[in-house]
């Protein structure tokens, strides 16, 4: 019998009324062809940016402004090009970090304590001029990832020896994390020389170097994209990873070292986190500043959702976050449009896309 | 130091309130089977909709509070249509609700210009003569409103959860959808209705914050307070008089914060700051350490979709 006969056979047990006028059944795809499913993605993600459309002319931007706002203007001016091609970077990075994570089925949305771990590891080398001058870039970075790891570890090891849920445990350690930031650069760490509260400036040999004229984040994040593509693709551990995240009970059953598995992602998310902390701290202003994390947590999550955990489709879906958020910082300028809309707009594509995996998956049969 | 802490325990409640109200919003989400993430959010469209509704009339804090809890629920079928129609994942959704919330919120703050405008809010009512009770009087019977409603919004919702057919009915959709579709229960309405009911006491405990503690708007102004809310349901382990108890221990916390600083005991500011949040994380841990045995009404499908279609 075919999958359409059995899903339209009534329920006799159903009351009388409900026969009546319009009933609606669904029926589980199982044959979709991709290009539907491009179809319907593509249609859905149409949607979301034609209502965040709608809300930023409500908002009061001009509608004939739109386009030349976020495509022209930032692809065509060369400082806003340079920061789209640098800010991609740290969206990269969180978006594998998440993904990582997420491949582990660890729900790591500790991302912005992290970063802060990485720039405070990272800033705590420059301020103790630790190594040589001419591999001090080098061990920031490790610094930076170190800390961070250190930091996630802890929800890491709770999720795996306690089974604390990581979703609330990692969130609340942003906080903490935040706090504790804020501790250092209102303390210890103010600049001496302004009195601001934030960390003294970098040297230069302490900053990211420009590769042609532009910075050299987006080259160190693409090998770090790479790094990870291949080990997920192609290595025995990317190979027990698929296992862990399509059923951690069945990886286990067949042998595959589920905990340890777990706990190496857990921290190369985390590690990932760090750099990114490390590369907004050092690419950006030099040096920490107080809201340096801020909605990199979300961006991150839309990165390893929308990209479906795929670190090449992670570096395309980072670059166009890149875009959205630096014709978001133009929106504020010219038009006092707050910063949450990057937000409000990365939200709502999230929310149409999950709602086009419904009907990817299901097809509706209205019965009357 | 006397004085200090009748006015501590006397100033907890206010602040175990949001918690409070929130916690049970999300035990009875919970124990539908949605596991309801956006507590954060709709916390901040309750304290936004709070303030907007009363500048906006001009006072009249009990409507706007009442008007907030609509707003919240209405909000909250975005949610509910994602997780109960769409069977998205709802950890997924739930994290994009508090994200939309978040930037909505601030975005509607701006353009209204309701962001930093000071209002009256709800006040303290003194039940007099009790409240001139020495001690007592001033904890118990010197109280904001919605904190004198606290307890009986608790029997209330503890009775219709375990003594009666929605309750029962409710627990069984979040037990088992299968064996409760089977009984002819509509999965679907219970799990939609749930969610909203669930959040108009989120949106009531945000606009709490706003009208009653605050007084003002600011972007984010729950500060986390909604994470916390989702610990204190586990550490309920999702029963309601568990979970007042839990905001209890938060408010005094927080309501200890202040006055510590006041009383000449010098920690660092950003220290004090972080300790809800380390507590909250205490708390967690301590809860898996003695789960060993002890019961739990942790519902049996929490956060599992029901799809009629793909039942086994």
């Amino acid at each position: 019998m075919s999958e359409d006969a059995i899903s339209t056979i009534p329920v006799p047990s159903a009351p009388k009324r409900r026969l009546r006028g319009i009933r609606f059944n669904l029926e589980v795809r199982r044959d979709i062809s991709s290009w539907w499913q491009a179809a319907y993605l593509a249609g859905f993600i149409a949607l979301g940016i034609g209502i965040s459309a709608i809300i930023l002319i409500w908002a009061g931007v001009p509608a004939g402004d739109l386009v030349d706002q976020f495509l022209v203007e930032t692809l065509t001016d060369s400082d806003n090009l340079r920061s789209v091609l640098f800010q991609g970077a740290p969206f990269i990075l969180v978006g594998l970090s998440a993904s990582v994570a997420f491949r582990a089925r660890f729900w790591n949305l500790g991302l912005e304590g992290q970063m802060i771990w990485g720039g405070i590891g990272a800033t705590f080398i420059s301020i103790h001029h630790i190594g040589p001058e001419a591999f001090r870039l080098p061990i920031m970075i490790f610094a930076a990832a170190a800390c961070a790891m250190a930091w996630v570890a802890i929800a890491g090891q709770l999720k795996l020896k306690l089974a604390v849920n990581e979703i609330i445990s990692t969130l609340l350690m942003n906080y903490v994390a935040l706090n504790f930031l804020y501790h250092l650069l209102y303390g210890p760490w103010r600049d001496a020389t302004d009195g601001f509260p934030h960390s003294p400036k970098y040297a230069d040999f302490e900053r990211l170097p420009d590769v042609f004229g532009f910075s050299g984040a987006l080259p160190l994040a693409l090998i770090v994209a790479l790094v990870i593509w291949w080990l997920v693709s192609f290595t025995r551990f990317g190979f027990y990873m698929k296992f862990v995240q399509a059923s951690d009970k069945v990886a286990g059953a067949v042998g595959i070292p589920v905990a340890r598995i777990t706990l190496i992602s857990v921290l190369l998310s985390g590690a990932l986190a760090g750099i990114a902390g490390f590369v907004v701290a050092s690419g950006q202003e030099g040096r920490l500043i107080q809201n340096f994390s801020d909605g990199y947590l979300f961006s991150g999550i839309l990165i390893a959702f929308l990209s479906r955990n795929n670190p090449i489709v992670a570096v395309i879906v980072a670059m166009l976050v890149s875009m959205l958020f630096i014709s978001g910082q133009s929106l504020q300028v010219f038009y006092q449009i707050p910063f949450a809309m990057v937000q409000l707009v990365q939200a709502i594509v999230v929310i149409c896309v999950a709602a086009s995996e419904f009907l990817i998956r299901h097809r509706i049969h209205i019965v009357r | 130091m006397y004085e200090l802490f009748i006015n501590w325990i006397a100033n907890t409640p206010g602040y175990a309130a949001p918690y409070a109200l929130a916690a049970l919003g999300l035990i009875l989400c919970e124990r539908a089977g949605v596991l309801n993430l956006t507590a954060e959010g709709i916390m901040l469209v309750g304290a936004l909709s709070g303030i907007g509704a009363t500048l906006i009339m001009g006072g009249y804090p009990p409507v706007a509070i009442i008007i907030a809890m609509i707003m919240a629920a209405l909000v909250s079928m975005l949610f509910a249509t994602m997780t109960v129609l769409l069977r998205v994942n709802q950890v997924i959704a739930g994290l994009a609700m508090v994200f939309f919330c978040q930037g909505l919120t601030a975005l509607l703050g701006n353009l209204f210009e309701w962001k930093n405008q000071p209002i009256t809010g709800i006040g303290r009512i003194d039940i007099w003569p009790l409240s001139e009770i020495p001690v007592v009087g001033h904890i118990f019977f010197s109280q904001d409103m919605i904190v004198f409603l606290i307890v009986p919004i608790f029997y209330l919702v503890n009775r219709m959860l375990t003594r009666s057919m929605v309750g029962l009915r409710l627990r069984a959709v979040g037990e088992s959808p299968e064996a409760s579709d089977a009984a002819g229960i509509n999965v679907t309405a219970y799990r939609f209705l749930t969610v909203m009911a669930g959040s108009a006491l989120v949106g009531l405990a945000g606009a709490y914050i706003s009208v009653a503690s605050t007084k003002i708007w600011v972007d984010n102004v729950t500060a986390g307070r909604g994470w916390i809310a989702l610990a204190l349901v586990i550490f309920a382990r999702w029963r309601p008089w568990r979970a007042l108890l839990g905001a209890l221990l938060f408010g005094a916390i927080e309501s200890a914060m202040p006055r510590i600083a006041a009383a000449g005991i010098k920690v660092p500011q950003y220290f004090m700051l972080m300790l809800p949040y380390v507590v909250t994380l205490g708390v967690m841990i301590w809860v898996a350490w003695s789960k060993r045995g002890g019961a739990t009404d942790e519902p049996g499908a929490l956060g599992q979709p029901h799809v009629r279609e793909e039942r086994r």
